[in-house]
């Protein structure tokens, strides 16, 4: 018993707490990824939203077991990529970032979206984002960022 | 558009889109050298109850009990009156009320513990009806005219009841303080919050210490909405009371559950009003305004009295007569959310003149508009309205936008089939800065600027930015003014310790009254401008000079001196089978003045939007019959989502104030305010209109929609 | 693994699963919000033969451990179920959340559970001693209670092809748009032929169970789609009659008109 390994931002490691914590926990408090945000704890706001295996997943919702062997990504990884930078300045054109609690989230949601879909429409943009809350924007901004980071990133995703 | 109104990337935007932000939860645990303790609340479980007493579990070594007991000054937090205990007194008066506090080093075992603490109560019949509620922590009367005599002489007068409920402020990140001993035997306590030197003064007073015992710091904070400005001011007294006995940092972070359930909302409301209509023109109005003030005073005076100013919206009415009661009941104290009492009177005034205007057979949009008060029309208050009012031609704008007027009188022909459609309008202001004589007396704001040698230069204010932007909008104020590159001038987040205060971060009034000091702070600087020194410039608030005196005892003169305006249309289809509610469109046309910086106030006016038509809808928080709350969890308080208002169009008009930045007036409260009666207007007019269906209250969920049309005789 | 186990296999799960108490583990998306101090779990969210959607003449198959967005990126699952995935929560709930998930979870407001019921489904559950398949309905008791044995786990939902292409109503009716859960939802599926009506299923979320209609479902069969819309109101009737609404989040009566309402729109359509 090693402890249970998985990728964390490109890095295999081996946690050897228990299986049953909770994926926000751990990252938070024992990888010090404070880009992963705690909102609800029970899956209902996005604000802790982590890609594993590039599918959005809200890390209050995960235990630890689930995880080994697969890949996770947080903002701490992503904003290293030319599609962070992308979306970045997309979300900056806009001022779409307010309070800045649900971004990392809101961020990873869309990329989870324009992996998949590279040039989505507003409605698929809106749906994509649908469990991620935000409560200062109203979420236009937002949207037309995600809209315009794929006009721009086109060929990125 | 002006120079300054252009869009510039926001100061905070790299840090926390790339997560690099640190909110007061962020702090890792042994940030400052010492371990962090996980400090955690005793929350009273019955709304009236006498505390017998408090058994804890053995606790191991580390782990510290607190309560009123360990206040070394004043167990009372001053919010405006100082009744809010730190620490419960003999008595809870609420469901959530803190008793105590349990703290040491591992959050799982102070939950544990927490599970085995043993409350005794004695428990007393708890007050919590607010149609009945009999003491009031507030009671105002104001009012100009002879109301008698209108009524006497009126053709009709009408009375009608209007109901709000509560409504949450829901930023992302819940309430958290953290309080930290230092070396110099000062106490330093920070976290997610609106008003540093509110808590200054709440927590140098539960410490005992003076003023220049503790100093206080604004961490990046998720979002506000008027929810961190009295709360902080509480959460850090219980923090620095731990802290002082424990003699280490102790930090507290609400659970979603508990900031749902035991934080301040919008205060609840019921609205009697009458109407005197004498040839087809209102003549007189009477208000009768309850709010549900929960258990402590709390912000409820300073609430009721901007709402009890907008009883009469923006309509000219020659006799007014209004009471407004801050009715005490033992349920959470209800505090500020934007729009700060507001909401409640309008939603009353906008449905009752649709009403009216239905019963003389008027289009409620034509009725409203012979009302609409002009520049020079004396205000509720005998102040008056010294500058243009531009609600007419912002009336046209929203009519472009959606062809307002004619789906208005469209949708109020008689429809059948399954689903039905309505469209509503509200026009309304929002009074810009403190209400009366706040800024003046009591506030007196104080704004600097520091120039550094190398000839950076930063902004010291108390201004928190809490996602509204003025840590961008402050800068870009003084870099334009000194026309240097924004990079050369940065606001950080404010710590009493070094700015002056220019006041808190509450009623639209940051940008206005503390920008405008910057602006002028800014021009002195200029003009006195040293290359390779370090000089500051000082700017201290002025009313300027055509304001009326208000006189709070008489509610009487200028309550703002200028006001920003607002016309919202909302379209919505009801599907008769289901009761959904879709809102096809929702529209606004905005005047906060000059934008500094057009995003950022889009941003706001269509965030402000959305939780305005969250308030109408969907976001429906009750307490049961012991006076808990329900809807405690994400799962049961529903806030909008990105699907849920997919077409939503904000648009500014530009009515210039003189005495603001560059022409801006407040912003931030004003979009909120006018959605709620134009998405009622709307869902009434669907279902028939006032004849068949009179709605009278907020939120108006799908539920409500069915049981509605389940009154009507088939 | 400290706490938990993590089978490679079905066998291997199903042994953990007979010698241990351990919590069978899908999505996580309920289970970590119930958040059990100490709670061992049976991780199954990697078994491959769990993760699978197959088509075997009769019946489409669909793994306890297939997600909901797999499952609507998947051609084999029938259009009624995708339109009820496609309502569930959110993205990160669908890509987490599980067939098996929400059947285990024993709650009454579960989406697919009600597709399923709905296309006449049957669940198969699986133990290191044999299996058994029953049907929906029968597997659920009531809200936070189902059939499943303490040394079972679910393998798979079926669902009989010869209803998966048929015509199909559904609804769902949550707090908002998106990230709702159910408070009122329905779901048919009819075969009309010639006019006459040749099966017809109706289920819903509201009574604070699963069950189907038997009689009243019965009882329409060899009638024409005409004369059932001719008298939908009187055929909505003979299901209401049946049904005890519950609540909750919202009233009983809410409840009761829009089934009612939802049941006579569907009667009024077949055909």
């Amino acid at each position: 018993m090693n402890g249970l390994c998985f990728w964390l931002n490109g890095k295999e490691l081996c946690y050897d707490g228990s299986a049953g914590d909770r994926l926000l926990d751990v990252l938070r408090d024992k990888y010090d990824l404070k880009s992963v945000k705690c909102g609800c704890k029970e899956g209902e706001c996005g604000a802790c939203a982590v890609l594993i295996d590039g599918v959005l997943m809200n890390a209050c919702c995960v235990a630890m077991g689930a995880v080994e062997g697969h890949e996770v990504l947080t903002v701490e990884g992503y904003r290293e990529t030319e599609r962070f930078k992308v979306l970045s300045k997309a979300f900056a054109d806009l001022s779409a970032v307010q309070c800045g609690f649900c971004i990392p989230g809101m961020v990873l949601a869309a990329e989870a979206l324009l992996r998949v879909k590279p040039h989505p429409t507003e409605e698929e943009v809106r749906r994509a984002l649908s469990g991620n809350i935000c409560r200062c924007t109203g979420y236009n901004a937002i949207v037309n960022a995600v809209l315009n980071a794929a006009k721009e990133g086109d060929g990125l995703w | 558009m002006k120079e300054i109104s252009r869009s510039i990337k926001k100061k905070d935007h790299d840090n926390k889109i790339e997560g690099r932000s640190v909110y007061v939860d962020d702090y890792p645990l042994t940030a400052s050298g010492k371990r962090i303790l996980c400090g955690k609340l005793i929350h009273a479980a019955y709304a009236k109850a006498r505390v017998l007493s408090v058994t804890l579990p053995p606790l191991p070594e580390g782990y510290t009990y607190v309560d009123r007991n360990d206040v070394p000054g004043d167990n009372n937090v001053n919010i405006v009156l100082d009744d809010t205990p730190v620490f419960c007194r003999e008595t809870v008066e609420y469901i959530g009320e803190p008793i105590g506090m349990l703290v040491g080093p591992e959050e799982a075992v102070v939950d544990e513990l927490l599970a085995g603490v043993k409350v005794e109560y004695d428990q007393i019949e708890p007050m919590l009806d607010l149609r009945n509620g009999t003491e009031a922590f507030f009671d105002y009367h104001f009012g100009h005219g002879d109301v008698d005599r209108a009524f006497a002489e009126a053709d009709k007068v009408y009375e009608e009841e209007f109901l709000t409920g509560y409504q949450d402020q829901t930023y992302l990140e819940p309430q958290g303080m953290m309080a930290e001993p230092e070396e110099d035997g000062r106490m330093f306590v920070h976290g997610s919050l609106q008003c540093p030197y509110y808590v200054h003064g709440a927590v140098a007073r539960a410490l005992g210490t003076g003023p220049e015992g503790v100093h206080i710091l604004q961490d990046v904070t998720g979002g506000g909405f008027g929810g961190k400005e009295d709360f902080p001011s509480i959460l850090g007294c219980q923090v620095a009371v731990a802290a002082h006995k424990t003699g280490q940092p102790v930090r507290c972070v609400y659970n979603r559950r508990e900031d749902l359930e035991f934080t301040p909302k919008r205060h609840p409301s019921l609205c009697r009003y009458k109407l005197a209509v004498k040839d087809g023109r209102v003549t007189a109005l009477e208000a009768d305004v309850r709010f549900d003030a929960g258990a402590y005073s709390t912000l409820s005076a300073v609430v009721l009295q901007r709402g009890i100013i907008a009883a009469p919206g923006i309509y000219h009415i020659p006799n007014v007569r209004v009471t407004g009661k801050a009715i005490k009941t033992n349920t959470v104290p209800c505090g500020a959310y934007r729009g700060f009492g507001a909401p409640q009177t309008f939603f009353a005034i906008e449905m009752m003149m649709n009403h009216v205007a239905q019963d003389l057979g008027v289009d409620s949009i034509t009725f409203k508009q012979q009302h609409f008060a002009k520049q020079g029309d004396m205000t509720s208050t005998q102040g008056r309205y010294h500058f243009p009012v531009p609600i007419p031609a912002m009336l046209d704008e929203v009519d472009a936008l959606c062809a307002l007027r004619r789906k208005h009188q469209a949708y109020s022909l008689p429809q059948t089939g399954r689903f039905r459609r309505g469209i509503g309008f509200s026009a309304i202001f929002h009074g810009a800065g403190f209400t009366g004589s706040g800024e003046r007396d009591i506030i007196k704001a104080t704004a600097k600027l520091r120039k550094y040698a190398d000839g950076t230069v930063e902004v010291l204010a108390s201004n928190g930015d809490i996602g509204q932007g003025v840590r961008t909008t402050f800068p870009k104020i003084v870099s334009h003014e000194l026309n240097l590159p924004l990079e050369k001038v940065r606001y950080e987040h404010p710590d009493t310790a070094r700015v002056p205060d220019s006041g808190p971060t509450v009623a639209s009034r940051s940008l206005m009254t503390v920008g405008e000091l910057l602006r002028r702070a800014a021009i002195r600087l200029r003009d006195i401008w040293q290359d390779g020194v370090e000089q500051e410039v000082e700017e201290h608030y002025k009313e300027p000079d055509f304001v009326i005196p208000f006189y709070l005892d008489r509610f009487e003169g200028d309550a703002y001196p200028t006001y920003a305006w607002s016309v919202s249309a909302v379209e919505v289809e009801v599907d008769t089978y289901t009761g959904r509610v879709q809102i096809l469109g929702a529209y606004g046309s905005f005047d906060v003045g000059t934008p500094v910086d057009e995003n950022i106030v889009l941003g706001q006016m269509e965030g402000g939007f959305l939780q305005g038509l969250g308030y109408a809808s969907i976001e429906k928080m009750q307490y049961d019959e012991k006076g808990r709350i329900r809807n405690n969890s994400f799962t049961d308080y529903l806030v909008p989502t990105a699907m849920d208002v997919p077409k939503l169009i904000a648009r500014l008009h530009v009515e210039e104030y003189p005495d603001g930045p560059y022409g801006a007036k407040g912003a931030g409260e004003l979009p909120l305010v006018g959605p709620p009666p134009a998405y009622l207007e709307a869902v009434e007019m669907a279902l028939g209109g006032m004849k068949r269906h009179r709605l009278n209250r907020i939120p108006y969920s799908a539920e409500d929609v069915i049981l509605e049309l389940n009154k009507e005789v088939p | 693994m400290v706490n938990g186990y993590k089978p490679g296999s079905l066998q291997e799960a199903l042994d953990i699963r007979s010698r241990t108490d351990a919590i069978p583990y899908a999505g996580g998306t309920d289970l970590m919000v119930r958040n059990q101090k100490g709670a061992v779990y049976l991780f199954l969210n990697d078994i491959e033969a769990l993760k699978q959607i197959t088509d075997d003449g009769d019946m489409i198959r669909i793994g306890a451990a297939v997600t909901f967005t797999r499952a609507l990126e998947n051609d084999l699952v029938p259009p009624l179920m995708k339109e009820a995935l496609s309502q569930i929560a959110a993205p990160a709930i669908r890509n987490a959340g599980t067939f098996g998930g929400n059947l285990g979870n024993a709650s009454d407001k579960a989406d697919s559970v009600l597709a399923a019921l709905a296309l006449d489904g049957r669940v198969r559950l699986a133990s290191a001693g044999g299996e058994r398949t029953v049907r929906i309905e029968d597997f659920f008791v009531k809200r936070g209670e189902t059939i499943l044995r303490d040394d079972e786990l679910i393998v798979e939902v079926l669902l009989p092809k010869s209803r998966c292409s048929l015509p199909f109503y559904y609804q769902k009716l949550g707090g908002r748009n998106a990230l709702a859960i159910s408070r009122v939802a329905f779901a048919g599926v009819y075969d009309v032929q010639d006019g006459v009506i040749r099966s017809i299923s109706v289920a819903v979320i509201g009574e604070g169970k699963f069950t189907r209609y038997r009689e009243a479902e019965a009882a329409l069969i060899g009638r024409t789609a005409e004369e059932v819309k001719e008298n939908a109101a009187a055929c909505a009737d003979s299901f209401i009659r049946n049904m005890t609404f519950t609540r909750g989040r919202v009233s009983a009566e809410y409840r009761r008109t829009v089934v009612r309402n939802l049941l006579t729109d569907y009667l009024t359509s077949l055909g």
